[in-house]
């Protein structure tokens, strides 16, 4: 069982870890286009569609940043109760709140690949670029099981962030 | 059951899902999911949570808070917060806690390029506190007063709070930025009184420092012009319409990014580290954002917030009596659950109270700010406190310690924001007709 969950461990940092350099590259991408789009924008040649890229980059950026932001324990919770409770009760809670995490992030990946079999379908494309927008809600998709991974890693780990 | 009854259970759930250790931006979309399955449908609730998810995730409005965040990444990573304070120390450092107030000085101007408190308090706490160990201050002085100062950017722009409290709430984030600076720059000369103050009363805290020649002075400040174009630019271009909040934050971190370049503090390694550190910070808050999203439409069919403002109305008290109420849930809320989140949480719901009594809500989200800079210090849940005892490794005690005196000014500071209004919004009015 140790073998598995460790080989499982292995895999979800480093899809976690990928995920999020591509995230980074999309945000220091959306910058640099925006950047460009306002300079080139005062020669009255603006860059076509940048408020959409920057909008759908930035789903990229927030939704792939999530799995390692979680392993990293970089989101808030309140802590000054189960900080307070002794090992077996902390125990039974921390697995209580990574299922029901597992839960949310299950739903909302399957929804979200609905979503975007809806949107396929239909032939959703931005107004000014025409770009499909189903690869967006595929990418969260994606990002969302991802983080089922990193919850259910948690019910085996310590308490511990990575840097 | 009772639409009401049930928004009663959820918010109870709420609370029980927060103590259990669940992640608040969690807790908000899977209370707000469960809510809305009850009233309406499950498939309803499905739908609403994926659309929700998608829209707030690919909305163009919302990555004007990765873009800031970054802009003061780079501006910590890139050593401006050194530069700064180098600069304040050679003005002020030879007089009696001089160094401190430098530290307040250089924190308002470092502020004018990062909106982020912890962020800021980490980069002081780096800086400033060993150059006060050299002098021999005390650690409560300038542990307290690193922690202090990193709130200032919550008022002052480009403040994330600001903008997150813009977006929840449908206001201008131009007229939010200004009328947070009279009310920013009022709590930083709190600062410096209390620091007067404080070194007046027991001269041993903050001993003189080593006096610096006039060209010394002179040649320091470079930056710190670097600094003010900057955040002129950035906020500037805003108040013109020339950017839009996004486009202001990109322009902003690109001039910041050059700025650090000049003066060679900046490398691939430390832009990587200033990204890495966004994402996580950019992540952490379009995850509430996403859940009070969720939760927020779960509301909306319930009307809870419309009862809870006919609720308040029909108590009969007068409006000043209303919004203290109002302030106090968000200042014990705060000190409980994390205070950017409580923000996110409570504010759709008190706004409609806030508006129905006839208040600006641009003066609101001052009062909220200059709230939400007391709860980051205020314990049990004061993120800056944690953060200096982490980086300064000293026990968090004597952090509260050097925290206290400067809560007082603070206080006087949020009750002069809430008697007179026009303390935030005559500058707004002025500059944007």
């Amino acid at each position: 069982m140790d073998e598995e969950v460790k080989t499982l461990s292995g895999i979800t940092t480093g899809i976690s870890r990928g995920m999020y350099v591509i995230a980074g590259v999309a945000l220091a991408g959306s910058m640099f286009l925006t950047v460009a789009d306002v300079i080139l924008r005062t020669f009255k040649m603006p860059i076509v569609g940048t408020y959409e890229l920057v909008g759908l980059l930035g789903a990229l950026v927030v939704g792939f940043a999530l799995p390692q932001t979680s392993r990293m324990l970089g989101h808030v919770l309140m802590d000054f109760v189960t900080s307070r409770l002794t090992g077996g009760v902390n125990r039974f809670l921390r697995i209580l709140t990574r299922i029901m995490g597992i839960l949310l992030f299950a739903i909302i990946a399957w929804n979200m690949c609905n979503l975007g079999f809806d949107y396929w379908k239909a032939g959703e494309v931005t107004p000014t670029l025409q770009l499909p927008t189903y690869p967006v809600a595929f990418a969260i998709a994606i990002a969302s099981a991802v983080e089922c991974l990193v919850l259910f890693l948690e019910m085996f780990e310590k308490k511990d962030s990575e840097s | 059951m009772s639409v009401a009854a049930i928004g009663a259970l959820v918010i109870l759930l709420l609370f029980v899902l927060f103590l259990m250790g669940l992640e608040i931006g969690f807790a908000m979309a899977l209370a707000g999911f469960i809510g809305f399955a009850a009233i309406v449908n499950v498939d309803a609730a499905l739908n609403l949570v994926a659309k929700d998810i998608y829209s707030v995730l690919s909305s163009y409005g919302l990555t004007v808070i990765p873009m800031f965040v970054l802009m003061g990444q780079v501006g910590a990573s890139g050593g401006i917060a050194r530069s700064l304070y180098d600069s304040a120390y050679k003005f002020i450092g030879h007089v009696p806690g001089g160094l401190a107030i430098g530290t307040v000085a250089a924190a308002t101007a470092f502020k004018a390029i990062c909106g982020s408190s912890p962020a800021t308090a980490a980069t002081f706490a780096t800086v400033a506190v060993p150059e006060m160990d050299r002098y021999n201050y005390d650690r409560r002085l300038s542990c307290g007063t690193v922690a202090t100062v990193g709130t200032l950017g919550i008022l002052i722009p480009p403040s994330v709070v600001l903008i997150i409290y813009g977006i929840l709430t449908e206001t201008s984030i131009g007229r939010l930025f200004l009328a947070g600076i009279i009310p920013g720059l009022m709590v930083a000369l709190s600062f410096v009184v209390t620091l007067v103050g404080w070194c007046t009363l027991n001269p041993k805290l903050g001993p003189k420092g080593q006096k610096s020649t006039w060209k010394e002075r002179f040649a320091s400040l470079p930056p710190v012009i670097g600094v003010i174009l900057v955040f002129l630019l950035v906020v500037g271009g805003l108040m013109q319409g020339f950017f839009t909040p996004t486009e202001a934050g990109s322009v902003g971190t690109f001039a910041v990014l050059l700025l650090t370049l000049a003066k060679r503090d900046m490398n691939l390694k430390r832009f990587v580290k200033a990204i890495a550190e966004t994402l996580r910070i950019a992540c952490m808050v379009m995850i509430l954002i996403a859940g009070a999203t969720i939760l927020g439409h779960f509301f909306a069919v319930t009307r809870t917030p419309y009862l809870v403002a006919d609720w308040l109305q029909s108590l009969k008290m007068s409006p000043t009596f209303i919004i203290l109420i109002i302030v106090g849930v968000y200042l014990i809320g705060g000190s409980f659950i994390e205070d950017l989140a409580f923000l996110i949480l409570a504010t759709p719901i008190f706004l409609p109270v806030v508006l129905k009594l006839g208040y600006d809500p641009i003066w609101f989200g001052v009062v909220v700010s200059v709230i939400t800079m007391i709860g980051v210090i205020l314990p049990p849940m004061a993120i800056n406190a944690f953060v200096v005892s982490g980086v300064a490794k000293e026990p968090i005690q004597t952090v509260y310690q050097g925290i206290y005196p400067y809560i007082i000014g603070m206080s006087i500071c949020l009750i002069l924001v809430i008697l007179f209004p026009e303390i935030s919004l005559w500058l707004p009015r002025a500059i944007m007709k």
